[in-house]
């Protein structure tokens, strides 16, 4: 890393050739019908979002950030590990951020090999996030939400047996029967690369992080959310005996950097309106399917979408959750406060967003990476360095 | 609940809530995959039964236990709270989720069940007349599949459900996704079937839009002295849409 904040850059890779119709349906997750893929297009996109990622690694990222989802225009990285696969040998300086696929979505002994691999292919540069997975995710895969949780813990410790004890070792448990776990490569990075759990703060996503020492990547929630999840997991983190640090707190925000806050806007606001009415759009149903919620977790988010009803506005949008859009010197300053408020030194920027063009992600990445990162990394973050010690 | 009066067991741990009405033979009747519809149905049966309508856990007033992932698992807790009624021989009578349970405990403990009753039973597999995979309808569009003339359903529902009563149903729906979810047919459930010998008596609405009629051809194989019954014009919920089907199982069953 080559100051003293770290920065990411984040890709979701969506379909963005949507058809005319598209606001017929409630979801274009789960069964928005695949027929409205166009293997061309998605061949030029795959292309162009690669190189996207190609230029923030030479532009000075620290980091490249890909996820897993399935069934959606959202994303087009059903399996990451292959997007991941493809930045390796492209990329010579940025850590590879695979977060994640969900454990349960795949064999854990799998699932660690082929982290493994990507970790040893990069020369320990792989950085993993373990994520439970969407409710939607649990509509498109073939597995229990209702009983997700104990599986995702299960699997959990399979691959932290697989990494940190000299195979083969044996697992009874309830989901899986290992008689010889003993996966080739083993990784890079001893005892394994750096582990998250990310999530969308269920109390018992968090508590997992807090027992094994991991850090946390809260998602779409909002600022005051956010602070809150990162302080508890440091509480509950400290009652297992760990100190996390700084980094182990990556803060996702949105960011859009332009000349002026007029250009920046307006070049934008769009993009991020279709972001959250089209691309993340669909159904109570499949956000929740049954038992992946908590009855009572199932009531509090019932009730604030109640209240989130209303078409989408900026402003209220950018003073509730971490969107930082403006100058160099706006987006710095927002950055730079948000670090020290959430004592983190860890910037996971979402660089292109719905179906923002090539040239504007180029710039976005081009303006942040000569002019924002400059400003920031000039800064002494005293308290950080001292947390951090 | 009218005339019945409330019990409160623990079986193996679990609390299990338990209404009772009137005397003599018993019947237990098992609900389905929802208790939205009530047991209101039931009070013409205490002028003639020992009507005993329990809450299966998971569901209704009954307590959870989310080791309950099979629905042997059930019939195992009704054995045991069977014990505690003190209930040797009765008549069951299960409708839909509640049906397959009633069959499956039929035919492994043939000798407890003097008569058998089934409401439109799920449990069959039957390629040609699928059953409709509730778990992936929307929860708001469930309540105009189960019935035919929505208006009986109404009075058991809120106006504009709150966030209790869509609480209670994702608890219920948590309940059979731990028993359905990855696998909704059990193709054992038939291969036992045959061993049910005491009368049976299925009862089906002939526009049931969750299990479609055509099964209870099905079932006829399976169980081939079966009396089965079917209204026309009515849904899947058949005894709220008609009277006349309580009263045809308290006949079949006294």
């Amino acid at each position: 890393m080559s100051g003293a904040l770290r920065f990411n850059a984040m890709h979701f890779m969506p379909y963005v050739h949507l058809p005319e119709n598209h606001k017929d349906y409630k979801s274009l997750w789960v069964s928005f019908p695949n027929k409205y893929f166009d293997p061309e297009k998605g061949h030029a996109l795959y292309n162009r979002y690669l190189s996207e990622m190609v230029l923030a690694d030479k532009l000075g990222f620290d980091a490249l950030v890909v996820n897993e989802h399935h069934n959606t225009v959202y994303s087009m990285m059903a399996t990451p590990n292959l997007i991941a696969a493809a930045l390796v040998p492209q990329t010579t300086n940025a850590r590879i951020c695979v977060w994640g696929t969900p454990p349960n979505f795949m064999l854990p002994n799998r699932l660690a090999e082929e982290y493994a691999i990507l970790d040893v292919m990069s020369k320990g540069r792989l950085e993993i996030a373990l994520p439970l997975g969407t409710g939607m995710e649990y509509w498109s895969n073939p597995v229990n939400p209702a009983t997700a949780r104990e599986k995702f813990k299960e699997s959990l410790k399979i691959m932290l047996q697989a990494w940190t004890e000299d195979g083969p070792t044996t697992h009874y448990g309830q989901f899986y029967t290992y008689r010889f776990l003993n996966p080739w490569p083993r990784p890079y990075q001893r005892p394994h690369p750096p582990c998250y759990i990310v999530g969308t703060g269920s109390p018992e996503t968090i508590e997992i992080a807090a027992e094994l020492g991991f850090g946390y990547a809260s998602v779409f929630v909002t600022q005051q959310r956010a602070k809150e999840l990162n302080d508890t997991l440091r509480q509950r983190a400290a009652h297992y005996g760990h100190q996390l640090r700084p980094d182990q707190f990556p803060l996702l925000t949105f960011v859009y950097v332009a000349e002026t806050e007029e250009r920046a806007r307006q070049e934008y606001v769009g993009h991020l309106q279709r972001f959250f009415e089209d691309y993340a759009r669909t159904t109570p149903q499949y956000l929740a399917p049954p038992g992946y919620l908590s009855v009572d977790q199932l009531k509090q988010r019932a009730a604030m979408a109640d209240k989130m009803h209303g078409g989408f506005d900026f402003d209220a949008i950018s003073k509730s959750f971490f969107i930082a859009v403006g100058t160099p010197d706006q987006v710095a300053n927002k950055i730079g406060e948000w670090s020290q408020w959430m004592k983190t030194d860890h910037i996971n920027c979402v660089m292109h967003i719905a179906d923002m063009p090539h040239w504007k992600t180029v710039k976005n990445l081009t303006l942040m990476a000569e002019e924002v990162f400059p400003r920031l990394r000039a800064r002494v973050q005293p308290s950080l360095r001292a947390a951090a010690e | 609940m009218g005339k019945f009066a409330r019990e409160t067991y623990t079986v193996n741990g679990v609390k299990t809530v338990v209404y009772t009405a009137g005397s003599g033979d018993p019947l237990v009747f098992f609900h389905g995959a929802g208790t939205v519809d009530g047991f209101d149905f039931a009070e013409p049966w205490a002028e003639r039964f020992k009507v005993i309508l329990p809450y299966h856990p998971g569901f209704g007033e009954s307590d959870d236990d989310p080791s309950y992932t099979d629905l042997h698992d059930y019939v195992m807790h009704y054995l045991e709270l069977f014990d505690a009624l003190q209930l040797d021989r009765f008549n069951l009578v299960g409708l839909s989720l509640g049906g397959c349970l009633a069959a499956k405990f039929a035919s492994e403990h043939g000798h407890r069940v003097r008569k058998l009753g089934l409401i439109a039973p799920a449990g069959m597999i039957d390629p040609m007349n699928p059953i409709l995979d509730l778990l992936a309808v929307p929860g708001e569009q469930v309540p105009e599949l189960l019935v035919s003339n929505f208006d009986v359903l109404k009075k058991h529902l809120p106006e504009k459900p709150d966030l209790d009563f869509i609480g209670d149903r994702y608890r219920e729906a948590t309940t059979v996704a731990r028993l359905l979810w990855e696998r909704p047919g059990d193709p054992k459930f038939m291969r036992y079937l045959h061993r049910i010998k005491m009368p049976t008596m299925i009862v089906w609405g002939d526009e049931d839009k969750i299990i479609p009629v055509g099964q209870a051809e099905t079932w006829r194989r399976f169980i081939p002295n079966a009396d089965i019954r079917v209204y026309r014009g009515a849904g899947h919920l058949v005894h709220l849409e008609r009277s006349e089907v309580v009263d045809a199982l308290g006949c079949f069953l006294g």
